[in-house]
């Protein structure tokens, strides 16, 4: 009878249980990640068992984010730290020294740096002047836009989740592979699709679109604002504006938070397509995670290639 | 140059129209003691901007301008009621701090909504470079209508009396001068409508007499330095905003060192002439003792001097230090093509040709890195080597520094002021 009564309790426990998805909000590893796109791939990952918040917002330059004090009361609760790395999000830098939690620094076990493994592109050292332009000394930053890349930081993602939590390790890991399938299928379609825009001259307002011209094999054959920040000199205008004519360049690339004066005026003066491109997902409502975030660029690159 | 002349002639046209309203505007500004009046009302219509784009206008629709303009106005209301409002604290307090809150109100605003941090920064940075035709269009009948409405109300303008007429002349200024600078700023910027207003207006005060007068050489130097401003920032590759605004900077700087020479008056000439013998001479005494107190530190003199006249190290440097610094230097530079070359190498593969892998691409990240290293190390060199030779003969130029420095002081009116003491005694 009382055995009875015990399995009956037990039962109900279940049944209370089941519904819910086997993860109470409580039990979700809480991550925090400095950009829309490392969220994207740490919910792409983790699932369910993980809630992650962006400190950055889709849309802002995040070289130049200031942080807020609810970020700081963010990373005090986090288990876990996503950043960019690379220069990009320097100012994270000090908003985990006053959080105060050594585990958070650099080397620490709730740290991870998602450029880890990456074959960094436009890597310049100090001063090696600023033709290709970007201020980085150490790389290009924006290692993300090339999917390819994703493989890498996604394995990152997993040994950090993975040390973590570990008693969830292997469906971080089934997780994965399946992403991974999804991606490596998606990639091909993007190729196939980019095909027709490949070595056509383009001209982008910043660097930011190395990795994505590498992988998709795209012409950037020069940018507006060669130093981030410092509006253009009229002999770059005027030589940039030389270069669209002589190579029929057709096509100007602009992220939504980059200026438009300077794209429209270079888009009147040679007649040239501006088309808006998302580095980050959210930027634009249609990039809601990682894969349509290409989906969205390919398709308005297609576009304004007019295929 | 056909090149020059067809992307400069428009921005040239909107230095025109600038130059035009905004030197006039300058003399009242000037004549008011309210100098920072156009940064307060172009960060209220920025504020304006930002309330609009909040509610749902997009930049630079009807909605936007209109805001931005309403925002003026009631700031415009506000100034002219304060113009007198304590006695106490000068206006010029007030409009600095409409300048800030208003600075931090748009961007508290702007937190809500990303999209518009860079809406913000085009109002104050502006780009006179890239401005369109049809935005030329828009303004200039706005600034003749201003233009003319001003000049008609200028004898009350100048006099607006008291009371509640005197209150609506101040308004009035104020919501015309309002407009004016709401819409030049969205063409040029802060930083140029500035330069704009207060130094060929300024220049004008220094050299003239009469409204009339120091309008016409108000418009002549503000064309003049618009132009210089334009050639400079093609010719020497920069931004032309900020080439303009240095550029009228050196013009206001080259008018008030001149205006002895030019008003006359042996006296000035002379105060000016010991002035710059002074400055020299503590550059050079300066100079001197710190090439001997620390020779290895910053010689911001003995630098640019070499910068301009590198063969003067053949002069300081022996044949063994010559030798290491040129060697040090050609390294530098073909470290520098070497990296150049895998740049222009690992760029052009992303879409010609054969596509490099992954271990190819970090191969040369590799290489840049170490050449970028190597480079430092050289240049490195090149520097102990500079440093030591000045260690050498620190004991030498720097004395000799200092004799120059000595030669410049301007002794010569102490030795006269003792000749007349010495005159005056033989008379007594």
């Amino acid at each position: 009878m009382i055995r009875n009564h015990a399995s009956r309790v037990l039962l109900a426990c279940a049944l209370c249980l089941a519904p819910a998805g086997a993860v109470t909000a409580s039990e979700r590893m809480r991550i925090v990640a400095t950009t829309t796109d490392l969220k994207s791939l740490a919910e792409a990952i983790g699932g369910e068992r993980v809630s992650v918040v962006n400190i950055v917002p889709p849309n802002v330059d995040a070289e130049e984010y200031q942080p807020k004090p609810q970020d700081l009361s963010r990373l005090k609760e986090t288990q876990l730290v996503l950043r960019v790395g690379v220069d990009y999000d320097l100012w994270m830098d000090r908003l985990i020294a006053q959080a105060k939690r050594p585990e958070l620094r650099r080397g620490g076990a709730a740290y991870v740096d998602c450029s880890f493994a990456i074959a960094l592109l436009d890597v310049r050292g100090a001063q090696v002047g600023p033709a290709g332009g970007h201020a980085h000394g150490s790389g290009n930053p924006h290692y993300w836009l090339d999917p390819q890349n994703a493989e890498i930081i996604t394995g990152t993602l997993l040994e950090a989740l993975a040390r973590n939590d570990p008693a969830n390790a292997k469906s971080y890991d089934s997780r994965r592979q399946a992403f991974l399938k999804r991606l490596a299928a998606k990639i091909a379609e993007w190729e196939r699709k980019l095909a027709a825009a490949r070595g056509q001259p383009l001209i982008a307002h910043h660097n930011s679109w190395a990795y994505l011209a590498r992988r998709f094999r795209l012409n950037f054959a020069g940018h507006i604002e060669p130093r981030p920040g410092i509006p253009p000199s009229p002999s770059h205008l005027a030589g940039l504006i030389a270069l669209m004519r002589s190579q029929n360049i057709k096509v100007i690339v602009r992220q939504p938070h980059e200026p438009a004066k300077n794209a429209d005026f270079l888009s009147g003066k040679t007649g040239a397509k501006v088309v808006l491109l998302v580095a980050s997902v959210g930027a634009v409502p249609q990039a809601t995670d990682y894969l349509s975030l290409f989906d969205y660029n390919v398709d308005a690159l297609l576009a304004a290639h007019g295929r | 140059m056909t090149d020059a002349l067809a992307l400069l002639w428009l921005p040239f046209l909107v230095a025109l129209c600038l130059t035009g309203i905004h030197t006039y505007l300058g003399q009242q500004v000037l004549a008011r003691n309210i100098i920072f009046v156009d940064l307060a009302l172009a960060q209220i219509a920025a504020l304006g901007a930002t309330v609009a784009f909040m509610l749902g206008h997009p930049v630079s629709s009807v909605g936007s301008y209109a805001y931005s303009a309403g925002f003026t106005l009631l700031a415009g209301m506000l100034l002219a009621a304060t113009r007198n409002w304590s006695g106490r604290i000068p206006q010029e307090a007030l409009i600095g701090v409409i300048y800030v809150v208003a600075a931090a109100a748009a961007f508290l605003l702007v937190e809500k909504a990303p999209q518009g941090t860079e809406h913000i920064k085009q109002i104050l940075t502006g780009n006179i470079l890239t401005t369109g035709a049809d935005d030329l269009i828009a303004v200039v009948p706005l600034y003749l209508v201003i233009g003319g409405l001003l000049w008609m109300a200028r004898a009350r303008l100048a006099e607006p009396g008291a009371g509640w007429r005197g209150w609506l002349w101040d308004f009035l200024f104020y919501a015309c001068f309002g407009l004016v600078v709401t819409s030049s700023v969205a063409l040029a910027g802060v930083l140029l409508v500035f330069s704009f207003l207060i130094i060929p207006a300024a220049i004008g005060v220094l050299y003239a007499d009469g409204v009339g007068r120091q309008l016409l050489l108000g418009w002549s130097v503000g064309v003049a330095a618009s132009l210089v401003g334009l050639i400079v920032s093609y010719a020497f590759d920069l931004p032309t905003g900020s080439a303009m605004v240095c550029v009228f900077g050196a013009a206001l700087a080259l008018a008030g060192a001149l205006r002895p020479i030019v008003t006359g008056g042996g006296e000035r000439l002379e105060q000016l002439a010991r002035a710059t013998r002074i400055v020299v001479a503590v550059v050079f005494l300066a100079s001197g003792a710190w090439v001997m107190i620390a020779p290895r530190a910053d010689q911001p003199l003995l630098d640019s001097v070499e910068y301009a006249v590198p063969g003067l190290r053949t002069v300081y440097m022996d044949g063994r230090e010559l030798e290491v610094y040129r060697d040090a230097d050609s390294y530098a530079q073909r470290y520098r093509r070497e990296a150049e070359r895998l740049n222009e190498k690992e760029a052009t593969s992303r879409w010609q040709g054969r596509a490099l892998d992954d271990i190819e691409v970090r191969r040369i990240s590799s290489f840049l890195q170490s050449y970028s290293e190597m480079r430092k190390g050289e240049e490195f060199v090149k520097q102990e080597v500079r440093n030591r030779a000045r260690e050498r003969i620190r004991w030498v130029l720097g004395p000799a520094l200092i004799a120059l420095g000595l030669l410049c002081v301007p002794w010569q009116r102490s030795r006269r002021r003792h000749a007349q003491r010495a005159e005056s005694d033989r008379d007594v």
